[in-house]
């Protein structure tokens, strides 16, 4: 039982809630008014989900819950008790990328990259449901989250690349790497 | 390993060739880590047993403070701090203010001025504690008039600050050429108001600052997002009354998004740094949530009205302008007073004229103060100016296009010295609108294009028109730092001035050699998604025949770095490129110096070539690793593989800007433009405009990064199309801010954003170390004046002018229900 710092929340009231997030079991109390985002980020330590407006309109923090694109502050943690849950930091494993991330690398789909998060999650849902998008069903999908910074021509680009790599199709348009600083 | 050694399967060895990385569009090096979830946002940074802080705003526009109870709060069994203005005044300074004889502090002491001005500080461990607190402070207000409107403010009836008497508390009327005898002698005068709303960058991630006061050594460490914290860190070590050595600013390398508006977050970090030393070191952590970053966040931006004035011949050539404004500058003129000032860079545009008036008023009124924006004052000037010269050539009945290229400047009179003592250094503008038409046309003006003929009749008459509007734009760059305290100046004196009164700051670059043949560069700038780090390894990969690979790029505080200018101003390209070529010379000096002590020979018969030095003897051979081994043998401040460069100012020895510097004109000497050509569709019965297709050509001298140039490009046209169209922070008459959410500030998403068809050309400045010229605000400042245009155009059946931004539906409604030929 702790709150952001880990210090005990001590006499509030909390709640127990269970759920995997990506692929592991998490269990937490939890204070009832705890939104997702912040359980996420400060419980979990899942910093990926980027919190940009909490009235959700920005879509920095969507995440995926039980298979639906969520943003993340506008639901409570106590309501995705035995969800599953995914989040950026689930869609690859030991620092590799995705094909959507790869994609959005090579399209240069990211600036400040506050939004990416939610961007890349919104991009991976509407690959899985619709395999070859047209760019009216790209606009239409990404219309819920909010870029500042690449006016979204480049993230239509990682749309189509990442469409591509996850049909199995050769790319041979990928920039050359810069590499090594991380 | 250097690029000599490298395999040539490499595909960066390969992809460097002859001409090497600058110029190529390499990947970023800062994306692996923001694409993955890992990259640390100040946001992200929360130290063991931090404390997290809150603010008690202001509810009331304009009251007095009678009392604040703050008692319940403090009973609160969690609460850790509790401050209001009388405790910050006690032991503290206030902030620094934009101009001199104002006092501002970081929580309101006596009277606040705007809604959403803070008013007390609370600290708890947790944040939802904290919203707690803040509910169980209960204040009294006793309200006085606001002011709202700021061409009443001028009136003086209600004075915001007694201290300065007055609400118009900077204002300047500046003649340049013979401007009265131009507008008595030309054939034809247009004059009208053009209104800029108040808007701001709005960066998805809001203002934070972690700071930890060490008790021990009596100094501040602050984590923060603040830009330029290498020049503005006054603003914060001031008000603590501490030395600048003893306030380090830090800024993480990933911050989500400035566009200027984080320049100003200083009440926030002054603020955390004085409850974590009033709670004896605990580290002290403020995120700024939206409600406040859009009510009170110190980040609103340019709100202007506009009087313009425009002089010209039966002809179409223009004679002269005459360009008098209000600047709504909020509660306190905070340090972008400037902004009024920039314009002077390129206040005629693309266009050739000799005389001008330029007469500005900065107001103060009971809203929130205004902090920088991408473009800093350029893009509401533009837009006015290209107001008034479609209403010039719609009086003559001139096509626009052939009246804006009939006015414009010639590349034969480039370098161009403008009446305002600023300079455009290269391009070829006739060419470049020239160019933007043909394309238009070729594309759109056939069958079946956006602007066939047939389908532009049919859909009008579905009640949506069409228009297209070609515009060039000049986008100033790099800046200086001596003119921008002209404000706080005896502008009598100015005249007096010479070279030597001119003083600049520099950007600062250093590196460091590793053990392991590595190079580690510092950058004293901060970044908010510009690529600064990928730029970096580019340049110093050429200047130093190594691979982008070899080179890793971090960043300075605010203490290890000299105070220095930083980005902003369309100013990095320019800056980095005269830094890396200046910090590499001096690189390759010291470790020839330290090869050839070594060896024992001349220094003049030692070369450094891709990653070794050789002797001229070509029978001995350093690489990175052996210098760097070689180095730990000396004693520590004699150690050569490492150099640290300042580059000055690209023009500071240019005989050509001295009386723009001496005056403290605003210089800006590198003139990156854009042509553009967006097609609208108005639908008259609705009022919104659609933007169909954004055409633009686009010029900023050699392309360090193209790949990073065309995405600053595309997010600075979408900030401009939110400007032109959707975004305002309006306040109702009691001063009530009117767009706290995101649901009332409307940022442009993919349904406003429409396919931007990009090409470019590259006129190398020729007053720069790569020929690179500023860029990075282009798209914000030639965006809504190319969007305007073309609504004029869509609705010239109706002869009406978007004589005010944004173009909201209701607005455009209420233009067409007022015009006659509706």
């Amino acid at each position: 039982m702790s709150s952001d710092n880990g210090e005990p929340i001590g006499e509030r009231p909390t709640q127990e809630v269970s759920m995997n997030i990506n692929g592991e079991p998490v269990t937490e109390a939890v204070e009832p008014r705890l939104k997702l985002s912040d359980f996420l980020r400060n419980y979990v330590g899942l910093n990926g989900v980027r919190v940009g407006c909490e009235h959700g309109v920005c879509g920095a923090c969507t995440v995926s819950v039980d298979g639906d694109l969520v943003k993340s502050c506008m639901m409570y943690a106590v309501q995705t008790d035995s969800a599953e849950i995914l989040t950026v930091e689930g869609l690859s494993e030991d620092g590799s990328l995705h094909p959507v991330q790869e994609a959005f690398h090579e399209a240069h789909a990211l600036q400040c990259g506050f939004c990416t998060s939610g961007f890349v999650m919104s991009t991976y849902d509407l690959l899985k449901k619709e395999p070859a998008p047209s760019r009216e069903q790209a606009k239409e999908h990404l219309s819920s989250n909010i870029c500042r910074c690449t006016g979204y021509q480049n993230i239509y680009e990682a749309v189509d690349r990442a469409a591509e790599k996850m049909g199995g199709a050769e790319d041979d348009t990928a920039a050359p790497e810069v590499g090594g600083d991380d | 390993m250097s690029r000599s050694d490298a395999p040539a399967a490499s595909d960066a060895a390969e992809d460097a060739d002859e001409e090497g990385f600058v110029g190529k569009g390499l990947n970023r090096v800062e994306d692996h880590r923001i694409l993955t979830g890992r990259a640390e946002y100040v946001h992200d940074i929360a130290p063991e047993n931090s404390q997290s802080m809150g603010l008690l705003r202001a509810t009331h526009a304009h009251a007095d403070i009678v009392d604040i109870d703050t008692s319940a709060a403090e009973a609160h069994p969690d609460c850790a701090l509790v401050l209001t203005g009388e405790d910050i005044a006690a032991e503290y300074n206030p902030m620094p203010c934009g101009l001199n004889g104002i006092s501002e502090w970081a929580l309101a002491k006596d009277t606040v001025h705007f809604v959403g001005e803070p008013v007390a500080l609370v600290v708890a461990a947790d944040r939802y504690v904290v919203e707690d607190l803040i509910d169980l402070i209960d204040v009294e207000y006793e309200t006085k008039e606001a002011v709202v409107d700021p061409i009443d403010a001028r009136q003086d009836e209600t004075v915001l600050h007694e201290e300065l008497g007055t609400n118009v508390p900077d204002s300047e009327n500046m003649h340049f050429g013979e401007v009265e005898q131009a507008f008595e002698q030309a054939d034809n005068v247009v004059e009208n108001q053009y209104s800029w709303g108040r808007i701001s960058g709005v960066p998805l991630e809001t203002a934070g600052a972690v700071a930890e006061y060490d008790d021990e050594t009596d100094s501040f460490e602050i984590d923060c997002n603040i830009q330029l914290h290498t020049l503005v860190d006054d603003t914060i070590y001031e008000p603590l009354g501490y030395d600048p050595d003893d306030v380090a600013l830090n800024v993480p390398p990933d911050v989500g998004g400035s566009y200027g508006t984080k320049i100003a977050i200083h009440r926030y970090c002054t603020l955390a740094a004085i409850a974590s030393q009033q709670l004896g070191g605990t580290p002290v952590k403020y995120v700024e949530d939206r409600i406040e970053n859009l009510q009170g966040g110190d980040m609103h931006s340019s709100d202007r009205e506009y009087l313009f004035r425009l002089a010209f011949d039966d002809d179409g050539t223009i004679r002269g302008i005459d360009v008098n404004f209000t600047d709504d500058f909020g509660a306190y003129p905070r340090y972008p007073v400037n902004q009024a000032l920039k314009p002077l860079t390129n206040v005629t545009n693309a266009y050739h004229i000799d005389h001008l008036r330029y007469n500005y008023e900065l107001v103060l009124t009971n809203k929130t103060s205004q902090t920088a924006y991408r473009g800093f004052g350029v893009p509401q000037h533009l837009y006015a100016l290209e107001m008034a010269v479609d209403e010039a050539a719609r009086e003559l009945g001139m096509d626009p296009y052939e009246f804006r290229q009939h006015n414009l400047i010639q590349p034969e009179q480039m370098p161009y010295k403008l009446p305002t003592k600023n300079m455009y250094d290269s391009g070829d503008f006739p060419a470049a609108l020239t160019r933007i038409k043909e394309l238009v046309q070729e594309e759109e003006q056939v069958e079946d294009g956006l602007l066939d003929p047939d389908i532009v009749e049919q859909r009008r008459e579905e009640g949506k028109y069409r228009g297209v509007s070609y515009t060039v734009h000049v986008e100033p760059g790099v800046s200086g730092a001596d003119w921008t305290d002209r404000q706080r100046s005896d502008r009598d004196s100015l005249s007096d001035r010479e070279m030597d009164d001119v003083e600049e700051l520099p950007e600062h670059l250093r590196c460091e050699l590793l053990d392991d043949g590595r190079l580690l560069v510092y950058l004293a700038a901060d970044s908010s998604g510009q690529g600064h780090q990928t730029i970096v390894k580019q340049l110093m990969s050429d200047e130093l025949g190594l691979l982008p690979t070899d080179i890793d790029v971090d960043y300075l505080d605010s203490v290890e770095a000299p105070t220095e200018y930083g980005s902003a101003a369309s100013r990095m390209a320019v800056m980095l490129s005269g830094a890396a070529d200046g910090l590499a010379d001096e690189f390759i000096a010291n470790l020839e110096q330290l090869a050839a002590e070594h060896w024992d020979v001349a220094e003049s018969d030692v070369t450094y070539q891709d990653g070794s030095v050789e002797r001229a003897d070509g029978e001995a051979r350093l690489s990175l690793v052996d210098l760097a081994g070689l180095d730990t043998e000396r004693d520590a401040d004699e150690q050569l593989t490492r150099a640290a460069y300042d580059y000055q100012h690209p023009v500071y020895e240019n005989e050509e800007y001295e009386e723009a510097f001496t005056n403290k004109y605003p210089v800006y000497p590198t003139a990156a433009f854009a042509a553009n050509a967006p097609i609208v569709e108005v639908d008259i019965r609705t009022g919104e405009v659609e933007i169909l297709k954004f055409y633009t050509l686009r010029d900023c001298g050699t392309q360090l990064n193209p790949t990073i140039v065309e995405g600053q490009a595309h997010g600075g046209i979408a900030q401009g199309i939110g400007a032109a169209l959707m975004e305002e922070f309006a306040y109702d008459d009691s001063g009530q801010p009117q767009a706290v959410t995101l649901f009332d500030y409307l940022l442009p998403s993919t349904k406003n954003v429409p396919e931007i068809e990009m090409e470019h050309t590259e006129t190398p400045s020729p007053f720069t170390a790569t020929g690179a010229k500023g860029t990075g605000e282009g798209g914000m400042i030639d965006g809504p004046p190319a969007i305007t245009t073309a609504i004029n155009r869509a609705l010239e059946p109706f002869d009406v002018v978007a004589d005010q931004v944004p173009a909201t539906p209701d607005r455009i409604r209420e233009w067409l229900r007022e015009s006659d030929a509706s």
